[in-house]
């Protein structure tokens, strides 16, 4: 059963008068529990990808067919619905609430589902228990470190327990201890929970953790390896 | 939801503290302004009613045409029988004959030749009957500042300034010179028993208070008045006072009889129906100001900080928060802080109102020029509505502002989200 499947993809940005290919005939099916990344050049299209996978923005041509949900099909509404319930992102600058609590920021996704106050709670002390941050729920984003930060977004993405995490290079504001922290944590996650994970990354310490590794360049895939672990 | 964005407002001052305080200051004017304006409007109506108006006047038809040149040659004939039967028609109201005159108060030495000579304003009230509330209503017990109130026939309060004018003592006498209601020339001496600080510079100038019955009997007045005033027993009754006027009226005034009694209510009068009316509207007109001001300035506020938080608007759509849902989380924080500020406004408006109800200003020093019914100390007044005037402004600006102000984040795309988001 594919989770994610992309059949002739192509992405075109207005550019002046002319347009600009970020994604030239993409083809790619995602099973459900693959660890995947999407290497390739600064400008290959890699955040181009994850964003169309992720309903933020849909196909030019070609079809993008997530949770059997044809994104270029989706309303706005529909679209936040499946980001809502079914993907969680986790973004380079963390991006967490700064005013909010860790427990806070996690626990938002979950207000957005209106989910009553113990189903929240007790979410939320799991999700920061996987990343091993329960001593922290008290605090600000401003009192973390940036590994911790990190951990605290994978947790606000893990909490609604998505069938999907995108990750667009996840470690590349964190040293090399914090970066495989992040990953073995991502890694678990992915092998108890059978999370499908897609991110994107220039970081060569990632590769020994994947089992799939996909090499973009200038908008077309040029190899897609399945390892095995 | 609510209580997670309340948790936001209050940690995040920069969020939520100018708009407070902006909505704050809005409110607090309103407030004020309104109490202040109210009071100022409510003591000058109720002085008026004392001194000039009544809560009811009777008058005949010809004299309250030219009422302002005090024509008592054509004042009302037969005031015990109207006073009776006003009386009777009305128990529950107090009614008192005045009579209102002009003349030369005449300072004799001790020859008798004259000494000094000043015109003066000239009222005569009933002070001599025990149950009378008259001085107590014109302030005379109050406003004595030397003597006493008289307590025979024959006997005169004049304005204090006008007495240390022309050195009048005490025990003095003092001549007035008027004209009698047929227009002939009389004099009559009286015995100062006290003097007065009217705090009204028109009477301090120079004023004579006498017993109605003196008046009557040396301006040839005999059961004859200016003017019959009628007063509730408490605050004035715009519509009770309606009722009782066209009773009067219609039982009493002919129309081809100009020397016939006509009643007439307080906001008949002297324009104070217009007073009344423009301190409605001055209320309104401020609330409408403050609601436009004080709407841009939240609008723009509103502007910076959807700035400040468009990352965490992005990510809260990254996270799949519908659009409209974050336009409502706007609305819902702007009516929160927009209740903080209009709460907080409030309770310094009300403050203010409730100290100057107290502790009015002494103005009199400015208007010693004045000569109109002005009084000399302002006060505001608390009325209910001071309770929830403000949050109109209050409430309305900060949730049109930031209603205007949001709606950028309909404009906002996804599609950008994640590079936005990068930085
Ligand atoms: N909104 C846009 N309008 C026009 N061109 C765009 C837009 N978004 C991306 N592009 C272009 O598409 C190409 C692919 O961009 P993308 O961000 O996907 O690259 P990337 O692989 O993520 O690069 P990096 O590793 O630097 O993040 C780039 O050349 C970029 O300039
Ligand atoms: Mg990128």
């Amino acid at each position: 059963m594919n989770i994610i499947q992309l059949n002739n993809l192509v992405k075109k940005y207005p550019v002046g008068n002319g347009e600009f290919t970020a994604l030239n005939d993409i083809n790619l099916n995602f099973k459900e529990g693959e660890f995947t990344g999407l290497v390739g050049p600064s400008g290959s299209g890699k955040t181009t990808l994850l964003n169309i996978i992720g309903s933020l923005d849909s196909p030019s041509y070609g079809s993008a067919i997530v949770m059997n949900k044809s994104i270029a099909e989706l309303s706005h509404k529909e679209a936040a619905m499946l980001r809502n319930q079914h993907i969680g992102f986790i973004f380079q600058t963390y991006n967490l609430l700064p005013v909010y609590t860790v427990f806070e920021n996690v626990e938002f996704p979950l207000l957005l589902q209106n989910k009553n106050a113990t189903q929240r709670k007790n979410a939320v002390m799991e999700a920061l228990e996987w990343v091993g941050l329960t001593d922290k729920i008290k605090s600000k984003p401003s009192m973390l470190s940036g590994g911790e930060c990190q951990r605290v977004a994978i947790a606000r993405a893990m909490v609604k327990k998505p069938q999907i995490v995108l990750a667009d290079e996840p470690t590349a504001n964190l040293d090399s201890k914090n970066s495989h922290h992040i990953l073995q944590t991502m890694q678990k996650l992915n092998k108890e929970l059978g999370v499908t994970f897609l991110f994107s990354t220039h970081d060569e310490k990632v590769m020994q953790y994947l089992n799939r590794l996909i090499s973009l360049e200038d908008g077309k895939v040029i190899s897609d390896t399945i390892k095995n672990a | 939801m609510i209580q997670f964005l309340f948790k936001g407002i209050l940690r995040d001052k920069s969020r939520s503290l100018l708009p407070v305080i902006i909505i704050s200051i809005g409110v607090f004017l309103t407030i004020f302004m309104s109490g202040w304006m109210k009071g100022i409007f409510t003591d000058m109506i109720d002085l008026n009613a004392k001194f000039t108006t009544g809560h009811v006047k009777v008058m005949t038809q010809a004299y309250a045409e030219n009422e302002k040149q005090l024509p008592n040659d054509l004042a009302l004939m037969d005031a015990n029988k109207w006073l009776s039967i006003l009386q009777k028609e009305n128990p529950e109201m107090e009614w008192v004959q005045r009579i209102h005159f002009g003349g030369l108060l005449d300072v004799p030495d001790s020859n008798g030749e004259t000494r000094a000579q000043g015109p003066a304003i000239g009222k005569a009230i009933d002070l001599l009957s025990p149950n009378s509330h008259e001085a107590n209503r014109m302030n005379i017990t109050k406003s004595l500042v030397k003597g006493s109130l008289p307590s025979k026939n024959g006997q005169a309060l004049i304005s204090n300034e006008f007495a240390e004018r022309f050195g009048v003592n005490v025990g003095d006498d003092i001549t007035l010179f008027g004209s009698t209601m047929h227009g002939s020339m009389t004099f009559q001496t009286f015995k100062v028993s006290g003097t007065l600080n009217f705090g009204m510079s028109a009477l301090d100038r120079g004023a004579i208070i006498i017993d109605i019955s003196d008046a009557q009997q040396a301006l040839d007045m005999l059961d004859v008045t200016s003017e019959i005033l009628g007063y509730f027993n408490g605050d004035y009754n715009d519509n009770q006072a309606e009722l009782i006027k066209t009773n009067f009226n219609n039982k009493y005034t002919k129309a081809d009889d100009e020397y016939s009694p006509q009643m007439y209510k307080l906001t008949d009068q002297g324009g104070l129906k217009e007073m009344l009316m423009q301190a409605e509207n001055m209320t309104s007109i401020m609330v409408f100001i403050f609601i436009v001001a004080m709407s841009i300035v939240l609008w723009n506020t509103g502007l910076l900080g959807g700035l400040r938080r468009y990352s965490e608007y992005g990510v809260r759509l990254a996270l799949g928060e519908e659009k409209s849902h974050i336009y409502k989380t706007i609305i819902y924080e702007a009516i929160i802080i927009g209740s903080i500020g209009s709460i907080v406004g409030t309770i310094f408006g009300l403050s203010a109102c409730f100290y100057l109800q107290e502790n009015g200003i002494d103005f009199s020093d400015l208007m010693k020029n004045v000569d109109m019914m002005m009084p000399p100390v302002y006060r505001a007044i608390v009325t209910p509505d001071l309770f929830y005037i403000g949050f109109i402004p209050g409430l309305f600006a900060m949730t049109l502002g930031n209603a205007l102000a949001g709606y950028s984040i309909y404009k906002r795309k996804t599609a950008t989200l994640f590079k936005e988001l990068e930085v």
